[in-house]
């Protein structure tokens, strides 16, 4: 294979953006191979790409054999009976059963020969079909990206599983990209002849300029709408404070805790922070009980360590939690031996049939009672338990490393208030396919509690307080660290193991708890505001915790929907002014940081994640079937990691209908492009910008704002523009 | 004169009862979910409006005893499943799964219609209750009962009419969750409501019995081999209604009428639950691969059915199609003790003998009292055990062999031809409709 050829390949993946697996939902911006464009370009690209209302007729045979072939590849346990010799590769395991498949011979002899003398390899496939449909070398690139974006959703799980799945990298994964374009190729090469055609109905398509600019009007003006009183707010408040904190709070950057800190300030003398959720603590999770393991860091990151999360407290009551979670174990195995196999599912369905019609009776017309009901029955055999992460396996020198990460990035570098809490966040929904995509995306789409709790283990060591003071970080005696998790679809917020502390600071902790409760309270009156003027009558009757146990619930909460700013400053900046929890805040004192080296931390990592969710959520308002999963009353869940529509489809990434829509037709999520507020002089944000490619791209083509309070220039504010150069910006 | 006329056309009986039951419960439990889960769709209120239709409309026909009132009843009741079906109107593939689903109804209420006709040429009459009453044996009724065994099938799914249910998920989740653990039981209750007439013709049970044995066979070899939740559980729906009439086959009205109930509820617990099923892991890897386990459960299984017999008071030993009922749980009471046993025999013993025998009772006990409860229709007629029971017997029996002998080979890397033969073939068969799938991700929309 030439070198050009191995270039377009490449290039051509490129216009795919990576799509995740239901079991960590990351968002990203699905027109993320399309940065290094414009973004009226990008836009207009991605139209012809992706929303196009038709595509050649020929492509559906095409696509519905793909679907089928990948469907049993990637299953990850719906199946009983697996794709045969699948652990030998997409391409290959193709190659030994498509000889049998008549949907694509059809019966005839000379395709039934061609497919039993395929190529051994897949780069070798793609060869003798590109010449075979004679491909010219101009239209090469552009056949063989429309070869991959005519099934996008597909598409984009391959890239997910050749480029991010690293973990659990299996071999058969490899090379998935080759096998999935050489498969569709082949399948061309058979069913559509002159498969060349498609580069000219491509290039025939009208692009709609006047579309595109009227979407960019709409997102300047939804911009500008939202930005520009808080911009004009934000001069305004400059109140020094130096009476010291009752108690310090460090939240994630996550929209959905700006309301309630706002709530919890309003309450209380309490400082808050923004930070990523997973508090610079880069692990993998263990449950020392399931065995289960999750990446517990942002998909940037590496992580670094496993650490288990271990139950404490008697042995008997260990031990009767194991003995618990074996028989559950038991039991479910028992019921797919007998629900997986011939025969015995008839006998199965006769001795549960009646109580499945109760249960189900209770979940529909009482759902928060029935899980009352679930828990009443499970509690005797499930001891309460402490959990407890044990961080022994991190070295050390890491603990130190983790420690001080965490302390500069969110700027709590003295003043320390007697009680510090780290308050990760997570959701909690019934029978909702998307669960992970409310929960942290720092944490990879888990809860963020853990990595709270192991910020706050380490920063309570001695030897570790000791390391951080000779690195100028005081950290009083008198400081406690204490960890927590923000439900965000009911607004409690826990504490962990609070009654492990000593009695002053247990004191503490209960009026800090008291206060908490009480602005989950206020934040969720808002919230629920929210939902009712938007939803049916008989949602009308439900308050945030009997959604978040309600099984037919598709709105259990809003999530990051409204999302446009993404602000890094000092909270006094922003403090008092109502953000309506549309702002990722993340701490930064420009003060400390004399190198820039924590803010480009922050750009880099923290913001771009802020954008990837930003465009998601743009994209999937924009258009929900183009880019989004489409309504949930209809999905289908494929192969345990995926969401198809109705019968088969193609992959359904991106957000659902009812996460960015009140109805069928009223988009709740206002569309608009992410704008990065930072506190910080210009200069030193242009030496960040030059330095990263990817920050450059997203200024200079117009995917996301900066504006600059240069404090340098009496707090002026400047924004970038598309030259990146700055320009004064008068408040008027 | 006008309500004596009404009167004459409406007949109820425990029957209809519980189907009126049945349906309003399922229709309470599927509006209240779908209350909030429907919420913001711009057809909200003609979906309920529809519900609500349905559960009169299926009412209706399960009380009436006039032949075409009741034809009218079932249609309608069909015609508007397959109007819930095309909720998304701008949705291809939803409007071609919907008229899939119509032509299929049509074709058994054609056949339904044209059954009643001979009945009616036959008897002279056109109550139900008359004529399941006459005893008759011409070959007129024969046909007939065949018609409207035809129509039964073409609305249970049953193989060769299993098309449109596969290709039926474009539905929203309740309505698919309406159509397996509603609609799809009238072919059931067409039978029980003719019983009387089809055990006169052990012929007719014959057939149908081969009918059902083959569904539960092809539905339960689709469901293993499908890679999304709602496909997999429409093709249990087949396998499970395969079983059903497999029980009319057999002779035993009264325990298919339970069957039809209580898969009734466990399949719309499935649908409406599927949006957890990424959520639940799948642990199939045990294999059991000690002789002594093997031994144990098939005294276990022995037990057991000995256990059911007792319980179920039937004579021992018996020569008639109680054997295949009692051979069905002896099977699943042999898989449930070689995965109770697991890996330490020693140890699990106990628990195995424990929990086999209590299950076996509870079982047994279910079905008694059940079946104690809708005795008074008269609906359980085992029949002589003949040479088809022993063949579906020994299918069913070697298709549980071989589905645990598939387990063990699909792990190794080098599969038979034969094999892969099998799987492309069972795949491609399994496969819905292609005009109801949506190859072109903007063919999909949800106004």
């Amino acid at each position: 294979m030439s070198n050009t050829r191995i270039e377009n390949l490449q290039k051509a993946w490129q216009t795919i953006a990576p799509s995740w697996p239901l079991q960590s939902l990351i968002a990203v911006n699905p027109l993320q191979g399309l940065e290094s464009l414009p973004i009226e370009d990008a836009m207009a690209f991605a139209a012809r790409l992706f929303e196009e209302q038709s595509f050649p007729q020929e492509l559906t045979l095409i696509n519905r054999l793909t679907i089928k072939w990948v469907q049993a590849f990637f299953d990850q346990g719906q199946a009983t009976i697996t794709m045969p010799g699948r652990t030998k590769g997409l391409y290959h395991s193709w190659k030994t059963l498509v000889c049998f498949d008549d949907q694509l011979h059809n019966n005839d002899p000379g395709t039934q020969e061609l497919l039993r003398s395929l190529p051994k390899s897949s780069l070798d496939a793609i060869d003798f079909c590109l010449k075979k449909l004679k491909i010219s070398s101009d239209d090469e690139l552009l056949f063989l990206t429309l070869t991959i974006t005519t099934l996008p959703g597909w598409a984009a799980y391959i890239k997910y599983q050749s480029d991010w799945a690293q973990d659990d990298q299996s071999p058969c994964f490899a090379n998935l990209q080759h096998d999935y374009l050489a498969i569709r190729l082949i399948m061309m090469t058979i069913l559509w002849p002159q498969a060349a055609d498609i580069v000219v109905w491509h290039n025939n398509l009208e692009s709609n300029n006047s579309d595109i600019q009227n979407r960019m009007h709409a997102l300047a003006q939804a911009e500008s709408d939202y930005i520009t009183p808080v911009l004009q707010a934000l001069t305004k408040n400059k109140m020094p404070q130096n009476n010291p904190y009752n108690a310090q709070i460090a939240f994630c950057i996550d929209v959905r805790s700006e309301s309630l800190r706002r709530a919890l300030e309003t309450i209380g003398n309490y400082q808050t922070f923004g930070c990523a959720g997973f508090f610079n603590i880069p692990v993998r999770i263990e449950n020392s009980i399931t065995k289960t393991i999750y990446n517990s860091c942002p998909v940037l990151v590496k992580p670094e360590y496993t650490v288990q999360n271990i139950m404490t407290g008697s042995e008997k009551a260990v031990a009767e939690n194991l003995q618990e979670y074996q028989s559950i174990s038991r039991w479910k195995k028992v019921y797919q031996a007998i629900a997986y196999t011939f025969t015995t599912p008839f006998v199965l369905v006769d001795f549960l049939g009646a109580a499945a019609g109760l249960w189900m009776m209770l979940k529909s017309l009482a759902p928060a009672k029935a899980v009352q009901l679930k828990h009443f029955l499970i509690a005797p055999c499930r001891p309460k338990m402490t959990c407890q992460i044990a961080i022994d396996t991190i070295s050390f020198k890491d603990q130190c490393k983790y420690a001080y990460g965490a302390l500069q990035s969110m700027g709590l570098t003295d003043h320390f208030a007697p009680l510090i809490l780290f308050c990760g966040h997570g959701s909690a929904t019934q029978n909702n396919a998307f669960a992970t995509a409310l929960d942290c995306g720092a944490c990879a789409g888990h809860h963020g509690g853990s990595n709270a709790q192991i910020l706050a283990q380490i920063l309570n060591r001695d030897d570790i307080r000791n390391y951080l003071s000779k690195q100028g970080i005081n950290i009083p005696s008198t400081t406690t660290f204490i960890a927590g998790q923000h439900t965000t679809t009911t607004d409690q917020v826990i504490i962990y193991n609070a009654d492990s502390y000593g009695k002053d600071v247990q004191k503490s902790i209960r009026t800090l708890q008291q206060d908490l409760n009480q602005a989950g309270k206020i934040n969720s009156r808002a919230r629920t505001q929210d939902l009712i003027s938007t939803t049916s009558w008989s949602e009308q009757l439900q308050d945030p915790v009997s959604r978040s146990l309600d099984w037919a619930q598709v709105r259990p909460e809003w999530g990051l929907a409204g999302n446009a700013a993404f602000i890094i400053a000092d909270r006094m900046v922003t403090k008092n002014i109502n953000l309506q929890g549309r702002a990722f805040l993340h701490s930064y004192d420009y003060t400390k940081d004399t190198n820039g080296l924590i803010l480009e931390a922050i750009m880099t990592a923290p913001m771009i994640v802020g954008q990837w969710i930003n465009s998601q959520y743009l994209f999937s308002t924009l258009d929900n079937v183009a880019y989004g999963a489409g309504n949930k009353i209809t999905k289908n869940i494929t192969g345990k990691f995926g969401i198809m529509q109705g019968n088969a489809s193609d992959l359904m990434h991106g957000l659902p209908l009812q996460s960015v829509y009140i109805d069928d037709t009223t988009a709740y999520h206002q569309m608009t492009r992410l704008t990065a507020i930072i506190h910080a002089p210009c200069i030193s944000i242009d030496k960040i910008i030059d330095r990263h490619t990817i920050l450059k791209n997203l200024f200079r083509h117009g995917w996301m704002h900066l504006i600059a309070i240069d404090p340098t220039h009496n707090d002026e504010q400047y924004i970038l523009d598309r030259n990146l150069e700055w320009k004064r910006r008068s408040n008027r | 004169m006008f309500f004596n006329l009404i009167y004459d056309c409406i007949y109820t009986d425990l029957l209809s009862i519980i189907i009126i039951c049945f349906a309003t419960f399922m229709g309470i439990i599927i509006a209240s979910f779908s209350a909030r889960y429907m919420s913001g769709s711009s057809l909200y209120s003609q979906f309920f409006s529809k519900i609500f239709q349905l559960i009169i409309s299926i009412s209706l026909m399960s009380t009436f005893d006039n032949f075409v009132l009741f034809l009218i009843a079932w249609s309608y009741s069909n015609y508007l499943v397959t109007r819930l079906m095309a909720h998304v109107p701008s949705w291809k593939a939803a409007q071609a799964s919907s008229r899939l689903a119509f032509y299929n109804f049509m074709i058994g209420s054609m056949f339904i219609g044209s059954g009643f006709a001979l009945l009616h040429y036959a008897t002279g009459s056109m109550s139900i209750q008359y004529i399941i009453h006459c005893t008759d044996d011409s070959w007129i009724t024969s046909i007939a009962l065949l018609c409207l065994f035809i129509g039964a099938m073409s609305q249970s799914g049953i193989w060769p009419f299993h098309r449109w249910l596969l290709s039926s998920l474009n539905s929203p989740t309740p309505v698919s969750a309406i159509m397996h653990a509603g609609i799809i039981n009238a072919g059931g209750f067409l039978l029980i409501r003719f019983a009387p007439l089809y055990m006169q013709h052990s012929f007719i049970l014959s057939i149908i019995f081969v009918m059902g044995l083959t569904s539960a066979v092809l539905g339960a070899a689709y469901k293993l081999l499908q890679h999304d939740i709602k496909r997999a559980l429409a093709c249990s729906t087949i396998e499970q209604m395969g079983f059903m009439f497999m029980q009319f086959g057999l002779g035993f009205f009264g325990p298919a009428l339970l069957h039809l109930c209580f898969h009734g509820f466990f399949k719309a617990y499935l649908f409406l639950n599927c949006s957890s099923s990424a959520q639940e892991k799948k642990d199939m890897t045990f294999v059991q691969n000690n002789l002594l386990a093997y031994l144990i459960a098939a005294v276990m299984s022995l037990l057991s059915g000995y256990i059911f017999a007792s319980i179920e008071q039937i004579p021992m030993p018996c020569y008639d199609t109680n054997l295949c009922i009692i051979a069905m749980i002896m099977i699943a009471t042999f898989q449930l003790a070689i995965t109770l046993l697991a890996n330490n025999i020693r140890r699990n013993l106990a628990r195995t003998i424990i929990t086999t025998c209590s299950m076996a009772t509870i079982y047994a006990m279910i079905i008694f009292a059940c079946e104690k409860m809708i005795h008074e229709l008269n609906l359980v007629h085992p029949q002589p055990f003949n040479i088809l029971h022993g063949i579906g017997l020994i299918i069913l029996t070697s298709a549980f062999v071989m589905s645990n002998i598939l387990k063990i080979l699909q792990t190794q890397n080098n599969l038979p031809t034969w094999l892969n033969f099998w799987y492309v073939k069972t795949l491609n068969a399994s496969q819905a409709d292609p005009t109801t799938i949506t190859t072109h991700r903007k063919g999909y929309d949800y106004v």
